[in-house]
């Protein structure tokens, strides 16, 4: 039972690191926009620059 | 407040201005406004005037975009704590788009005052303003999102430990382990109660505090009782713990939300859009002739503004340039270029075809046009979808009564074995599952959307799924809908010697003008590098375009509208004419084209009981053909949009349920009119935004296709609620019993969830394998996105 001490303790680094990382991902803009960026390799004309707010 | 008797205390407590007693106690919910000050800014004139529109008579309307609604009681509340404030008039609240129109006399209250008064019932209210809803909305989702991940995670864990504890019962686990993986559970499971499961700890407080149950109630008191009789077990370290079953509960119902969440997100595109097409900034011409650039709100009745070529109108207003060409598509649905001269009125929102040029603003912020416009679009979004309220109401009803069991079963166990009185009360909260409740509309609707958009039909309003499966009569437009038209030059005749290439070249130059499909079928004959130069356009729905071309008038359309009451040989009734005001110059056969699967489809929808109807503004015998090579019975001819209008009415009078599909150009008011409506995607914009689904490629197949779904989500939500409600029934009298041990307790709450979104997941498959996926479909995007 001694393998629990090490594998218990890596799973919860393991754990917060995921939700580290999805935080940082959301927090960045990669989930606002689900659509749209599977669509931009088949758009041949440049993107405008869009209007500043 | 549950009765007059509270209210007028809580008002009386008001008035003596102890309400900060209020705002103090809710200090566990995170205010970022329990200041004055945000709501200050509203008082400056220029500000408000962005957001308040002036109904007359001292009225003032606004649109606030209230955080926090979750459900019908807080609909009731903000309407209670508004509508009891002097001054106001009406209060309509809409749960779903979170939004709450609000009518009030300026002379009682003002606009600060009110949000004031909202501030006070814990709800934090933004006038409507787009650029305000953008960001709210994107940090709503990433919010919901970061929870809901949170809670999956922890929920995952969760399960992990605890199932080592459950095995490990049957097998023989040490106390000390046993007291790790508890100890492991808590760890896990305490950032999904403190963190995941805060919104319905908020709820539920705002909620007490107006002394009603909702749905927050009964979720947050089972969510904190579970944990805190856990956490007292974990420490003793004897009992069982329950860290696994609250974190599913937190996930699943978050993962309700967020699916509600994402399909209003969705419905308020459209409109969004309509909002958004108004620049931010203009050029304001000062005394000296320079320009400078002020924000949109900062615009005044008066000033003179300077718009660039491309660029988009910022205000309702009059031109004082000489001339100009722009395009008000959005508001007209007809394509390209009006003239317009010094003093003609330009509307927000259009585009400017040529310039600089410079106008006077006479409208601003909530007066313009286009404003009005997406007033009237956001009041029809403003009703709830039906099927939501009744959902809702179904399970708010239900968790009250589960509390009330709770209460009875711990009094019960208190009499006979006190030691059995938590955990029993306990396994009541865990396996009642309001879960399945609180999926199964948002799970059902959401697959619904995701499955019609990758067919190529866009739902606008979530209302048009239900009242798509009842419809009992489709009307369809035919110009544009049934048919595409087509024009070859053997169809052309001319008269008085003109040459086929004279009269094509300026009938081309009309047609470009229009966006009727007639028009552009005339308008592709003839290759427009050699166009020529049109001023004074205007175009008559239903009848035709008049320009003027080379100084002579000219009009095209239909030969009593071209002819302006000439009489020409009965032949060229139904032809296409070009005529200036000496008499004809040209007619057009334009021939029609079914759309491909047009016969396909009215055969299906035939086949499925519905009664196929057609409408249209063109002549007799063309109907006829038409209708009889699609085996349609019923149909009329030669009518103006009213009179489509009123066979709408007709019908619907005599009880029919009638389901519009139209192209938008000059069949608006009928597809307003029909109780769904279905605009092509060629359509005007606003057609798109003021219909309930748009169908994108002019498939027409696709309708019975959104049509099976539409009724297979209505039977998937009454079989999901169906069956919460069995699975409730006979699992919660066990769990008061003492029957159901934890484990199967946790394991009964997810399964009859995961059986809700299963169910739902049925929804778009089997008849649903896209024949041929159009992934572009999926994007919903009918604005083109204005250039500035």
């Amino acid at each position: 039972m001694n393998i629990l001490l090490m594998m218990i303790p890596l799973s919860l680094a393991f754990l917060a690191g995921a939700v580290w990382l999805f935080f940082w991902a959301v927090n960045n803009g990669q989930f606002d926009d689900l659509d749209t960026p599977a669509l931009l390799p088949l758009d041949d004309a440049p993107r405008r620059d869009e209007t500043p707010p | 407040m549950c009765c007059q008797g509270c209210r007028a205390a809580a008002e009386w407590i008001e008035q003596l201005g102890l309400s900060d007693y209020y705002e103090l106690r809710t200090a566990p919910a995170p205010r970022p406004d329990t200041g004055d000050t945000t709501h200050d800014s509203w008082q400056d004139a220029d500000s408000a005037r962005h957001v308040i529109r002036d109904l007359g008579a001292d009225l003032r309307e606004t649109l606030l975009l209230i955080e926090g609604v979750r459900c019908t009681a807080c609909v009731w509340l903000i309407e209670r704590s508004l509508g009891a404030a002097p001054g106001v008039v009406s209060v309509q609240v809409n749960a779903v788009a979170r939004r709450a129109r609000v009518v009030w006399q300026e002379s009682k209250i003002t606009l600060p005052q009110l949000l004031q008064a909202l501030s006070r019932t814990g709800y934090r209210a933004l006038p409507l303003d787009a650029g305000g809803l953008d960001d709210l909305r994107r940090g709503e989702s990433r919010d919901a999102l970061k929870r809901l991940v949170v809670a999956g995670f922890g929920a995952m864990q969760a399960m992990m430990y605890a199932t080592a504890i459950y095995l490990g019962a049957a097998e023989s686990l040490d106390d000390s382990t046993r007291n790790l993986l508890r100890w492991l559970g808590l760890l896990v499971a305490t950032p999904v109660v403190l963190y995941s499961a805060r919104p319905f700890f908020t709820g539920a407080l705002r909620l007490l505090k107006a002394g009603r149950v909702g749905m927050d109630v009964p979720v947050a008191l089972a969510i904190a009782a579970v944990y805190a009789a856990s956490l007292i077990e974990a420490v003793r370290g004897v009992g069982e713990v329950y860290f696994d079953s609250v974190s599913m509960f937190v996930f699943f119902l978050l993962t309700g939300r967020y699916l509600e969440m994402r399909a209003r997100h969705h419905a308020r595109d459209l409109t969004d859009a309509l909002a958004r097409l108004t620049p931010p900034f203009a050029e304001r011409a000062l005394e000296d002739g320079t320009f400078t650039r002020v924000g949109i709100h900062q615009l005044r009745v008066g000033d003179r503004v300077r718009v660039a070529e491309g660029g988009i109108v910022p205000a309702d207003g009059v031109l004082l340039t000489e001339r100009c060409r722009v395009d008000e598509a959005l508001l007209s649905g007809e394509s390209a270029a009006v003239m317009k001269r010094r003093d003609d009125s330009l509307i927000a929102g259009s585009v400017l075809e040529d310039g600089p040029v410079l106008m006077r603003v006479e409208r601003v912020g909530a007066d313009t046009a286009l404003a009005g416009i997406a007033a009237l679009v956001g009041r029809a979004h403003a009703e709830r979808p039906r099927l939501q309220v009744v959902g809702e109401i179904a399970a708010g009803r239900f968790v009250a009564r589960v509390l009330i069991l709770t209460a009875i079963t711990a009094a019960g166990w208190a009499i006979f074995d006190p030691a059995r009185a938590l955990p029993a009360a306990i396994a009541v909260l865990v396996i009642s599952c309001p879960c399945a409740f609180a999926l199964a509309v948002p799970a059902a609707l959401t697959r619904a959307l995701g499955a019609m958009a990758r067919r190529g039909v866009l739902v606008v309003k979530p209302d048009g799924i239900q009242a798509l499966a009842e419809c009992t009569h489709v009307l369809f437009d035919k110009t544009g809908t049934l048919t595409e038209a087509s024009l070859s030059r053997t169809d052309l005749r001319t008269f008085d010697g003109v040459s086929h290439d004279g009269a094509l070249r300026l009938a081309m130059a009309l047609a470009r003008q229009s966006r009727h499909p007639v028009a552009r079928a005339i308008a592709a004959a003839y290759p427009d590098t050699d166009a020529a130069a049109v001023s004074d356009v205007a175009t008559h729905a239903g009848a035709g375009v008049s320009a003027t071309i080379e100084g002579r008038t000219l009009r095209l359309g239909r030969s009593d509208f071209a002819l302006a009451g000439k009489q020409l040989a009965r032949e060229f009734e139904d032809a296409v004419l070009l005529a200036d005001d000496r008499g004809p110059i040209a007619a057009f056969r334009i021939t029609e084209r079914l759309r491909p699967e047009a016969c396909a489809a009215i055969e299906a929808l035939q086949a499925r009981g519905m009664t196929v109807l057609i409408a249209s503004g063109d002549a007799n015998s063309k109907v006829a053909a038409i209708a009889a090579r699609l085996n349609v019975g019923t149909w009329r001819a030669r009518l103006l949009p009213a009179e489509k209008l009123a066979w709408v009415a007709e019908l619907r009078a005599a009880g029919a349920r009638v389901l519009a599909v139209g192209d938008g150009i000059n069949d608006a008011p009928v597809l307003a009119g029909a109780d769904v409506a279905i605009a092509l995607a060629e359509g005007s914009e606003l057609t798109q935004a003021s219909s309930d689904m748009v169908l994108k490629g002019g498939r027409l197949d696709a309708i019975v296709y959104a049509r099976n779904i539409a009724q297979r989500t209505l039977a998937v939500v009454r079989q999901n609620q169906r069956w919460a409600l069995y699975y409730n029934f006979s699992a919660v009298p066990l769990a008061a019993l003492g029957f159901i041990p934890p484990w199967l307790a946790a394991l009964g709450m997810s399964l009859s969830s995961f059986v809700v979104i299963l169910n739902a997941l049925r929804i778009g498959r089997g008849d649903a394998t896209p024949r041929d996926a159009q992934p572009e479909h999926s994007r919903v995007e009918p604005f083109p996105r204005p250039t500035a």
